[in-house]
């Protein structure tokens, strides 16, 4: 389902402000189509564990950018391994 | 259910601080987006973040404690089931509703001679998963008896207000399933907009009804009409035509008009039923009054003991 600006907002029960925020951090990077951002089920999924970061963990800003920075890398090196082990 | 306490390692005693701390602790090793590679610690993060959501809201603890409510929380309903990021990253990056622009392949850039390889796999793997095809859209369609049997063009409206044209063909069946290529999801990438899958069902009609590709009617005609026979006027789904009733044909009696079923496919079965004058007829009644019906027929004889 590709939810709209206003859909995902409702959805991930955030403000306006937050997902400002949380674009120009480029913590999330929604799709693009013509109408505007096209946000996936990956996003949702995605901003709930930004959420848990702040609030379960008391992470801070620039703890979640470096913890969103190392998860992308290790989902990374995960789909090039399973990509080496598919090649073997 | 376990007690929360003893879920989070912690005494009867433990304080706001000491219980946000053991959660922190056994979250970090057990919250699936922390952990992607253990597929058991979904489970167990469901459990500790229960425990937690109950002892960290003071006022849930002291019902908790006082023994007003249960280890699971109280009266409000299971949490969700939760959907975690790591559903849609690293192997899982192919699945409906994940988003390529994440994942970094920059941790092993640096892997003298395999990051070729690497990194060349994981621009095409990346490439063809946003080539995947769009997904299909499912709607319902919903078309009178009329437009089923006899086919018809039909306008979908969609809930972002565009429309789909779609050909409904003659003979379709309740429920069936009409696939419009192209009409779904578009594709992220070069992958192609998957279909519109459209349900179809058919409203039933006032007096046909349908059995397979035959059509049956209800044909209601007077006595005049059943007891001297005649031309009557029938109904088909494409216009009216002229059916010759035998003389004494009796309600129940069924005629067949071949090729006036579905879609020329089958047959209309004609069903008589004879109908009395809709007001009492004083003339009919008259008639009847002096009529002397033959003594040997009995209506209800083959009903005697």
């Amino acid at each position: 389902m590709i939810l709209k600006r206003t859909e995902f907002i409702a959805r991930v029960n955030i403000d306006e402000h937050t997902l400002e925020t949380w674009l120009s951090e480029q913590w999330l990077m929604p799709l693009r189509e013509e109408e505007g951002e096209a946000f996936t089920e990956a996003d949702v999924a995605r901003a709930k564990l930004i959420q848990d970061l702040a609030l379960d963990f008391g992470v801070n800003e620039p703890g979640i950018d470096l913890a969103l920075h190392l998860l992308d890398q290790l989902h990374g090196a995960r789909t090039g391994l399973s990509l080496a082990k598919l090649r073997k | 259910m376990r007690n929360p306490y003893e879920i989070l390692g912690v005494t009867k005693s433990a304080s706001a601080d000491e219980i946000r701390s053991a959660y922190r602790k056994l979250a970090k090793k057990l919250h699936p987006d922390l952990n992607p590679g253990d597929k058991k610690a979904e489970e167990k993060f469901k459990e500790v973040s229960q425990a937690n959501e109950l002892l960290s809201d003071n006022e849930k603890r002291a019902k908790f404690d006082a023994g007003l409510i249960d280890a699971s929380g109280n009266e409000k309903p299971q949490q969700q089931q939760r959907d975690f990021y790591r559903n849609y990253a690293g192997a899982n990056a192919g699945a409906r509703g994940a988003n390529p622009n994440y994942e970094s392949a920059s941790a092993f850039s640096d892997f003298g001679g395999m990051d070729d390889v690497l990194a060349e796999m994981f621009a095409r793997q990346a490439e063809a998963r946003r080539n995947v095809r769009g997904g299909d859209l499912n709607y319902r369609l919903t078309v009178s008896f009329l437009d089923a049997v006899n086919g018809a063009n039909q306008r979908l409206t969609l809930p972002d207000g565009s429309t789909i044209d779609v050909k409904i063909p003659a003979g379709i069946n309740d429920g069936q399933t009409i696939r419009l290529k192209g009409k779904g999801e578009p594709s992220r990438g070069k992958g192609g907009a998957g279909d519109a899958l459209v349900t179809i069902s058919v409203q039933p009609h006032r007096f046909f009804t349908r059995n397979g590709n035959d059509l049956v009617l209800d044909l209601p005609v007077s006595i005049k009409e059943a007891a001297l026979g005649g031309a009557v006027k029938v109904p088909t789904t494409t216009g009216s035509v002229m059916l010759n009733i035998p003389a004494s044909s009796n309600s129940g009696t069924q005629m067949r008009l071949k090729g006036k079923g579905v879609a020329g496919r089958g047959d209309l079965l004609v069903k008589l039923r004879i109908v009395l004058p809709r007001r009492a007829d004083q003339q009919l009644n008259e008639l009847l009054k002096n009529w002397i019906p033959d003594a040997g027929d009995d209506p209800r004889a083959e009903m005697l003991p």
